[in-house]
């Protein structure tokens, strides 16, 4: 900007606010060397250029073109990207080993269409055809001859799980606790605190189970865990609209009640039965399956043992922490009841 | 440490250190052995064929990792408890 004002004491100069780049291309030359011809002619160039309207960049512009004609300067910025670089290298490839970040991108693919379909069919999946996820067959690019089969991203089949619906659901389920909380003049910011750790238990409980589960039951392949702990966010969905609707009719004074149970009984219900044909395919791939190298036929006594897996995880493990959710009563006695956060030198909260 | 109508963090921390040091108290000779969960290489390997799907023989591979990998690291993580309950209640 500060070239911008050389322009004032010549009148008959065109009035120029602040000199503007010839093409904003100049911005993403910052992260390579920029060529030193433009760079310095611009440091004097600015001025004589007309304003082309783009006058946002502008404000940089004059300031590299200032410092970037030093050589050094430039040295030193260029070893600042490379050190940049080799930093976020760094972070990446740690942070790769504990999460798998390509295999996670594949669960957050969806669309919006994919989003409404996959929520009518969590809360109503009775009427659903065929659960199998669709594959696609490509070339594998290391073993030529034989095909990869992976399967389709959640955009482009309903049956595929993701995690963007199960997160949202789960941020949805704090949030609209602690608003009934607060609708009942119970709010405190703690609360929020609170129920997220709540939430957060019940989900790392689950993995326990799930991870127990795989552990004893040879369940090999790595997607399926993230498979696994996506099916078990789906069941916030549920969750959600039977705090909703019970808070709605009850006005507020927590689940119970006829239209809490019922809507409680259904919600359980669809989760159950979403559960059980989803995970039909995780667990128990069908014998007749075509050359796929990586999956093997699994013994009859450990498909008795998995189906019996599959059978308590979807209605007994379900049915306890679907009902651990909704059963926090915010309205009526709630627990915090004034005594718990303060005094008496209690530790841990 | 909190209040029962909540699963907060660090109640799970603390069941989960409880339920770790059973497993890892467990010990080998004069418990496991008697009761004929000892080790996993009973027989040695006749032919390859190890029994290592089985549930018993995985509740064993289980344990036997748990009381080798977290031993000390059980007894920085109970101290660290002892010293949280002693010092705030």
């Amino acid at each position: 900007m500060q070239r911008g004002s050389y322009q004032m004491p010549p009148a008959h100069s065109p009035p120029l606010h602040h000199p503007v780049p010839q093409h904003i291309s100049q911005v993403p030359n910052l992260r390579s060397p920029p060529p030193p011809a433009s760079q310095n002619g611009y440091g004097y160039g600015g001025q004589q250029s007309p304003p082309q309207g783009q006058g946002g960049q502008a404000g940089y512009m004059p300031q590299f073109g200032g410092f970037m004609n030093d050589p050094t300067a430039q040295m030193g910025l260029q070893m600042g990207q490379s050190a940049m670089k080799v930093g976020q290298e760094y972070v990446e490839q740690n942070f790769n080993r504990y999460i798998n970040v390509s295999a996670l991108k594949h669960y957050f693919n969806v669309s919006n269409r994919y989003v409404l379909a996959k929520t009518t069919l969590v809360l109503f999946p009775w009427r659903h055809r065929p659960w199998s996820r669709s594959q696609t067959n490509t070339a594998s690019p290391t073993h030529h001859g034989t095909t990869t089969t992976q399967f389709l991203p959640p955009r482009e089949d309903v049956n595929s799980p993701d995690m963007y619906i199960p997160l949202m659901a789960f941020i949805t389920y704090v949030l609209l606790t602690t608003l009934i909380a607060g609708l009942n003049g119970k709010f405190e910011p703690q609360l929020l605190g609170m129920t997220f750790s709540n939430a957060s238990v019940v989900i790392v409980l689950e993995l326990l189970v799930l991870w127990l589960g795989r552990y004893f039951l040879n369940i090999s392949s790595e997607s399926q865990i993230y498979d696994l702990v996506a099916y078990s966010g789906y069941k916030f969905v549920g969750v959600i609209v039977t705090v909703a609707v019970a808070a709605v009719v009850n006005r507020g004074k927590g689940t119970g009640g006829w239209v809490g149970w019922t809507v409680f009984a259904y919600t359980f219900m669809a989760n159950a039965f979403f559960l059980l044909r989803s995970l039909k395919y995780v667990l128990l791939p069908p014998d007749n399956s075509p050359s796929n190298p990586s999956m093997q036929t699994i013994a009859r006594g450990q498909r008795s043992r998995r189906t019996q897996f599959l059978f308590v995880y979807s209605y007994v493990v379900q049915f306890a922490f679907m009902w651990w959710l909704t059963a926090l009563n915010f309205g009526g006695g709630f627990p915090v009841a004034g005594g718990k956060g303060m005094g008496k030198g209690r530790g841990g909260r | 440490m909190a209040s029962l109508f909540f699963f907060n963090f660090g109640g799970f921390f603390q069941a989960s250190i409880l339920i770790v040091n059973a497993m890892a108290i467990l010990s080998e000779d004069r418990f496991l052995a008697r009761i004929g969960w000892g080790s996993a290489q009973n027989e040695p390997a006749f032919g390859g064929m190890q029994d290592n799907a089985s549930v018993k023989a995985k509740m064993i591979n289980l344990i036997n990792s748990v009381r080798t990998l977290m031993r000390i690291p059980l007894i920085f993580l109970n101290a660290l408890i002892i010293v949280w309950a002693i010092a705030f209640g």
